[in-house]
């Protein structure tokens, strides 16, 4: 047979140790005080609101109003300006335009003590309140983090007057102006006649002043009087991107929206719960590992042997696609079925080590050396292995498909209420494709090259009777 | 080569009778305890609260009772075996709402105050809290009864076409019944320890599609090779035998690292009162016995008898 070099086990096993090790604990470096996170570890995995503790609430515009795409948005960009001030940067948000839903999952901020999912879900789909102040004084300033500022809670004579309020908008609109052959992205305003009527006395007492455009406690933009506008129509320009403009006019917009938000489905964790079940499930990783590895080595010896470093691979490599291992790539989100599924492809994924150690057995037994045998014992497994695992692929897609947020039968169903079981889809898939790296590949390649060592020919070790 | 072979053909009627017994059973406890749909399909409320100490069961009952005259409410306490850690959460009351549409907010809040003031000392907490509408709990269910249809299908038709050699349409639609049978061992599974039809079911019933249907395979890829190696003329029962010989460890044992496996979550879930995961992980279990049966005692000898029927009839044309 066609051997492969003796180094070869030792460098794959060394790669294996070296990603399950990296992938678990991370590698972080240290300058002084700034800890910079080179590779992600478990710790950096995103976790959902099952673990972390969290409220999940969809919800509809009251008395059956059919929202217009546009409309849908601005009450979605709503809840993102209070997701962004209430400093959670750490929430899905998604609007369904067939179903007229809005779906929001968001863990609970810090420093909350009283885990009310009403209140919660109160505070975050209240109508907003839109208001234009005088000057842009305001008490804070928070980042996000990407580096936006967000300025909160206004003051001084920002706080006193309210010029106008969202009820006086008709629409809000994004647009592009061409002004000296330069392209501009504006934001163009109209009022309704009693709001024309007050932006004309605004525009008059605060000529080439500041005017703030605030959403509830959030300040969304504060442009200056160029001219006083009387016939109800203005434009905000500035140095807008295209989607800055778009956020803006749909921010505005929501001040207006003529429906208010109803709680279709809510749901909430507290936080003691999720920790608690994280720490079980891992207390259940570990316990199912340690007994598959002895099962193993104790059934197939070498070939088990191997097939527990294998495994190790195929772990490494499910939390590598859970985690994106290097900072630049996001972090799936991953739930207690997440965790179930990662679990339950450690105890499917030996099943191709199973069947090539029998086929193996099988060989020895007929009096074939351990070589051929190893050589064809490997080659007639291969096809049940990969028809076998073309069943779990399948059923993984379809799991993806159906439970994840935007999916094949979204447009009969809408989209999904439930999230979680999406992860347990995820990491099936991703078991079933590591365990091909892993369980085939890897396995492979370290058998055929343990093998060239003298010591390790013995057909004993491969389930054959003694030499 | 000398090989054992073992008689598995010939026990196909006690396997058929095991089966048969066991969904007979099984339709009995149905009758009488019924199913129940988890609010996440039927629509309602579940609260949870977490306390510690001791607390007269049936008085918290009343009180919150009191609080929601209209609804049919139900209630569970459980413990957490795990103890108590930093906050000493020894103990969950949960409250369900079912059928009805969203508790208000009002009651929702009432039940906490009450809760606190009656049991200051008990640390009464919000834990868990699912509200669901009833017709987007309606759309779920049928979303998801629509995607484990998809499931069957292409299972049947993935079979079908990888298996040609050795009768592909009988083997596709043996492996169905196979299926068939481990959902109605999952769907027993949950009508005999009392859990509701939730999501779970439906993750649990998609992944034994996907396993059930991995074992079948196996061996239905050992009887094309073996059929090919023996030729033509080799008797049918003979090549299934043989090759049922040469899988069953494979099978058993790919059983017992997944079953361990699955078996640890259980466990580990069972003392920490991770409710969640247990009505996940309990079926996952039975489905992986299951499922590893049905590809032994069911697909297999099934798809055997329709083949020597139909080789008959090819010979009474004759």
């Amino acid at each position: 047979m066609k051997r492969v070099a003796k180094p070869v086990f030792f460098i794959i096993a060394a790669l294996i140790i070296a990603l399950a090790v990296t992938s678990i604990f991370g590698v972080t470096t240290q300058k002084g005080d700034i800890t910079t996170t080179r590779i992600k570890g478990i710790s950096d995995i995103r976790w959902g609101i099952d673990i972390k503790g969290g409220v999940e609430a969809t919800f509809q515009p009251a008395e059956g109003v059919d929202a217009t795409p546009e409309q849908l948005e601005s009450a979605k960009s709503v809840i993102e300006t209070r997701m962004v001030s209430s400093n959670i940067t750490d929430y899905e948000l998604y609007a369904d335009e067939s179903s007229n839903r809005i779906i929001v999952r968001f863990p609970w901020k810090e420093e909350t003590t009283n885990y009310d999912p009403y209140e919660a879900i109160e505070e975050i789909s209240a109508t907003a309140t839109l208001t234009f102040r005088p000057g842009n004084e305001y008490e804070s300033v928070d980042y996000t983090d990407d580096g936006t500022p967000v300025m909160k809670t206004p003051t001084g004579a920002t706080a006193e007057t309210v010029l106008l309020d969202g009820s006086m908008i008709e629409s809000a609109q994004a647009g592009v102006i061409n002004e000296d052959g330069s392209t501009q992205y504006v934001v163009s305003l109209k009022f309704n006649s009693e709001g024309a009527e007050k932006f004309k006395e605004a525009t008059t007492t605060y000529l080439n002043q500041t005017i703030s455009i605030w959403m509830d406690d959030v300040m969304l933009s504060y442009p200056t009087v160029n001219s006083v506008i009387s016939d109800g129509s203005a434009q905000i320009t500035g140095n807008f991107t295209a989607e800055e403009a778009t956020a803006l006019a749909a921010k505005i917009n929501a001040g207006a929206l003529p429906f208010s938000l109803e709680t279709v489905n809510a749901g909430s964790i507290s936080p003691t719960l999720g920790a608690n079940s994280l720490y079980a499930m891992g207390i259940a990783a570990v316990v199912a590992l340690i007994f598959i590895a002895l099962f193993m080595i104790i059934v197939y010896r070498m070939p088990g042997f191997i097939a527990v470093i294998a495994l190790l691979g195929q772990l490494a490599i499910t939390i590598v696609a859970v985690s994106g291992y290097f900072p630049v790539f996001n972090s799936f989100t991953m739930t207690l079925p997440g965790i179930a599924g990662m679990i339950l492809s450690i105890g499917m994924g030996v099943d191709a080590n199973i069947i090539t150690a029998e086929r193996i057995k099988e060989e020895l037994r007929k009096g074939k050396s351990v070589d051929s045998s190893i050589n064809a014992g490997t080659k007639n497994s291969l096809s049940a292995i990969i028809d076998g695992n073309m069943t779990v692929v399948i059923v993984a897609v379809i799991l993806i498909l159906v439970f994840g947020p935007f999916n094949m039968l979204s447009f009969i169903f809408g989209l999904s209420t439930t999230g979680s079981i999406y992860a347990f889809g995820y990491t099936l898939l991703v078991g079933v494709i590591s365990n091909f790296i892993m369980g085939i590949g890897a396995a492979r390649l370290m058998l055929k090259s343990i093998s060239g060592f003298k010591i390790f020919r013995n057909p004993k070790l491969y389930g054959g009777a003694k030499s | 080569m000398i090989e054992k072979k073992l008689d598995f053909f010939g026990k196909r009627k006690i396997f058929f009778g095991i089966s048969i017994a066991i969904i007979v059973i099984g339709i009995i406890f149905n009758c009488i305890f019924g199913i129940n749909l988890d609010i996440q399909f039927s629509g309602g409320s579940m609260i949870s609260y977490t306390y510690n100490g001791d607390v007269n069961e049936s008085e918290l009952k009343s009180l919150v009772q009191e609080i929601t005259p209209d609804n049919q409410v139900s209630f569970t306490i459980s413990k957490n075996l795990a103890g108590n850690n930093d906050k000493g959460e020894g103990h969950y009351f949960t409250i369900q709402f079912p059928g009805t549409s969203a508790i208000s907010a009002e009651v929702q809040s009432t039940i906490s105050q009450e809760l606190e003031s009656k049991y200051p000392d008990n640390n009464f907490e919000v834990s868990e809290f699912t509200s669901v509408d009833p017709t987007m709990g309606t759309k779920f269910f049928v979303k998801c009864l629509v995607a484990v249809a998809i499931a069957c299908v292409l299972m049947v038709i993935y079979v079908t076409f990888r298996f040609k050699k050795i009768g592909g349409m009988s083997a596709g639609v043996m492996g169905l019944v196979a299926l068939l049978h481990d959902m109605v061992i999952v769907y027993f599974v949950f009508v005999i320890f009392r859990m509701d039809i939730d999501s779970n079911f439906i993750a649990v019933i998609l992944m034994i599609l996907g396993y059930s249907l991995n074992d079948t395979i196996v061996i239905y890829d050992r009887i094309r090779e073996n059929k090919a190696k023996m030729g033509p003329r080799a008797d049918l029962v003979d090549v299934y035998n043989l090759s049922m010989t040469q899988c069953i460890r494979r099978t058993i044992f790919t059983s017992i690292t997944t079953l361990a496996a699955i078996t640890s979550v259980y466990v580990v879930c069972f003392i920490y009162n991770i409710t969640s995961i247990q009505s996940f992980a309990l079926p996952m279990m039975f489905g992986v016995v299951s499922g590893c049966y049905s590809s032994i005692c069911i697909a297999t000898p099934l798809w055997v008898i329709w083949q020597l029927k139909k080789k008959n009839k090819a010979s009474e044309k004759k």
